[in-house]
């Protein structure tokens, strides 16, 4: 019994790390139509300039804020420079996959290239600790869970309140529709590219800052969480990229704790399997009508 | 030629084939099916350690401190054997999570997920195949029975390399010229059009998995025996961007097309590269040579995405008489003419 609290503790804990990276990736897909699969590399990188510019020593709110300018320069471009050209030159949708995958590792070897053979480590600092209802977490820990939580509720702000978000979740839903209704399409999906790419590199930071020490592969690994929790909430639908960000990291966190440590990525990948076998449409696709991803 | 360049030339020849057989197997899968498979080189990998597995003694025989299953210490061709079957087997479960419903970039997307779980799972799991240090010391085989020098073993082993390959032609391009071949070209191409045309549009799909998981299971149990040793760095997800790379470079859907890339791509660029002075620390020129590959992929899909040698459009009905339309009939028959397919006529 005495369990449950640090399981929920820590599960939120991944959740909200999960849930930062994962709404960005969908997000973008939802309203560009395009699979990013060079996420994780971009959010690779934005680890790098921020320990550059850091120096070694993490600062998270200075990080926080380095890797959303980071993050949203570089998804832009390349969403504008790389993406689009291409898929106004026609390009399919699994030639897209190879051209976002022929990014990330153009991405990630000239990170390596740079790095060399060494891991790069954060300095790590006596933290303070607070102690919440029997569990023991450090100041880093909740102002991860907090600025977390800040950002889902801007992203939901901004997709429900504004113009702007209205203008997405139509691009998303009928692009053809949404262009003679008005909406510029072009400039909500940079804008799509540009908050998803904050998004990226925020969580990239926070990832790097949590972990402690990271490599040129360390985005591709996490790419695997990002894309489970998109995939159990229905990728494309930022709504289902939260919940499924919770799902995950509280069966992660019980499965650490009940069975091993060992278990804690092997049970994401079980819930991965078990929604691509059972609904690889997502849990909660019905919610919205994007393309059809399933036959 | 000096000892050295004929082992070099036996070596670049023996990766050559190699690598051609998988190439062939993931294009059967990807230009002639449409089947995504961004997870091809787990395939591959689970070749290799079978093999690896089959020809191995148990791991008490070596004093290494490794650890993993089987150790079987099979005779040559049966690790092989086992190795193909491997793959095909492996592609029936992965099949069912991946291809059997998710379309397009999404089934690109889910494969390439599973391919990374697999590495860290291989990785975390110290029992299975020795985890990231990966298995050693499997014996080339009949090194020892035959009476060879080192570089005489280097030609035998490409001669079976050779025959090999030679097989795996003959049986794609069976399968490719086919009817089952035009069945899979609809299969790509609509698969509406072909269901409605009554063909099992999910067999094929299955079939062609499981046969392309083959053909890598077997490159990967040569390429087993070839390095003699096999680790989870062997087989990262890029190696499937490799593959990819080369079809696209060389032409989808062309057999020919395939092996023109095969030569260009991982020959040219990732062994041409060996002959550069160092530059910076040992590894930097293998990291650019995955940057040049991921250009090369970005220039050709934006330039030529159609490749060197592209698909040719088969605009003709070849006129096949009664009593001659088995597979093995029709592999020697010459026609004697052609029927253009707007040809309105008994057919």
């Amino acid at each position: 019994m005495s369990l449950i609290p640090g399981i929920i503790a820590f599960g939120l804990y991944s959740a909200c790390l999960y849930a930062i990276g994962a709404v960005g990736f969908t997000l973008q897909f939802g309203v560009t139509n395009v699979l990013n699969l060079a996420y994780g590399a971009i959010l690779t990188s934005a680890m790098y300039v921020d320990y550059a510019i850091g120096r070694g020593t993490p600062s998270i709110w200075f990080g926080i804020l380095i890797g959303a300018v980071w993050g949203a320069l570089v998804s832009v471009v390349f969403g504008r420079v790389i993406v689009m050209p291409y898929v106004r030159r026609g390009a399919s949708l699994v030639a897209m996959a190879m051209v976002t995958i022929g990014v990330a590792l153009i991405v990630q070897y000239t990170l390596e290239a740079i790095q060399g053979p060494f891991v790069y480590s954060y300095q790590v600092a006596q933290q303070s600790t607070v102690r919440i209802a029997g569990v023991t977490m450090s100041e880093e820990q909740l102002i991860i869970i907090g600025a977390a939580v800040v950002l889902m509720i801007a992203v939901h702000a901004l997709l429900q309140y504004t113009r702007l978000g209205l203008a997405m979740r139509a691009t998303a839903v009928h692009p053809s529709l949404a262009r003679s209704c008005g909406v510029s399409t072009e400039r909500v999906r940079t804008t799509a590219w540009l908050v998803s790419g904050a998004l990226c590199g925020i969580s990239g930071v926070l990832l790097g800052i949590s972990t402690g020490s990271f490599d040129s592969v360390t985005g591709a690994s996490f790419f695997i969480t990002v894309v489970v929790a998109a995939i159990i909430g229905g990728v494309g639908k930022p709504y289902g990229a939260m919940i499924g960000a919770l799902i995950l990291g509280l069966v992660s966190s019980a499965a650490a704790a009940v069975i091993s440590p060992d278990y804690k990525d092997i049970a994401a990948w079980v819930i991965l399997i078990v929604v691509l076998v059972i609904r690889p449409q997502g849990i909660f696709a019905e919610f919205s009508s994007g393309r059809e991803l399933i036959g | 030629m000096s000892p050295a360049t004929q082992f070099y030339v036996s070596s670049l020849s023996i990766l050559f084939g190699i690598n051609l057989i998988a190439v062939w197997g993931l294009d059967l899968q990807y230009g002639f099916t449409g089947i995504y498979n961004f997870a091809y080189i787990v395939f591959q990998a689970a070749g290799a350690y079978t093999t690896g597995l089959f020809a191995l003694h148990p791991a008490a025989y070596y004093q290494a401190n490794e650890t993993y299953v089987g150790g079987f210490n099979l005779p040559f061709p049966l690790p092989l054997l086992a190795g193909a079957a491997a793959g095909g087997l492996l592609a029936l479960p992965l099949g069912f999570i991946g291809v059997r419903r998710l379309k397009g970039d999404y089934q690109a997307m889910a494969m390439l997920v599973l391919s990374l779980i697999a590495t860290a799972f291989v990785n975390a799991q110290q029992n299975l195949v020795n985890g990231p240090t990966g298995i050693s010391f499997v014996e080339k085989p009949l090194s020892t029975q035959l009476p060879l020098t080192p570089l005489g073993y280097q030609w035998a082993y490409l001669g079976l390399v050779a025959v090999i390959t030679l097989i795996v032609l003959w049986i794609v391009r069976s399968i490719v010229s086919s009817p089952y071949g035009r069945v899979l070209r609809a299969v790509r191409d609509s698969e509406t059009a072909a269901a409605s045309l009554g063909r099992h549009v999910n067999t094929a799909r299955r079939t062609i998995f499981v046969l392309g998981g083959a053909l890598a299971g077997l490159s990967g149990g040569l390429l087993m025996y070839y390095v003699t040793a096999w680790s989870p760095t062997s087989w990262l997800y890029p190696e499937t961007f490799l593959f990819f790379t080369i079809i696209v470079v060389g032409g989808t859907a062309n057999l020919a097309g395939n092996a023109l890339g095969t030569l260009l791509v991982p020959i040219l660029i990732v062994e041409g590269t060996r002959f550069l002075p160092q530059i910076g620390y040992p590894g930097l020129i293998d990291s650019l040579d995955w940057v040049v590959i991921g250009l090369l992929m970005l220039g050709f899909l934006w330039f030529r995405p159609q490749g060197l040698l592209p698909e040719r459009r088969r605009k003709w009905v070849t006129f096949v008489p009664e009593g001659r339309r088995s597979l093995h009939d029709l592999l020697r028959f010459r026609p004697p003419s052609a029927l253009p397919v707007s040809t309105r006529g008994e057919r």
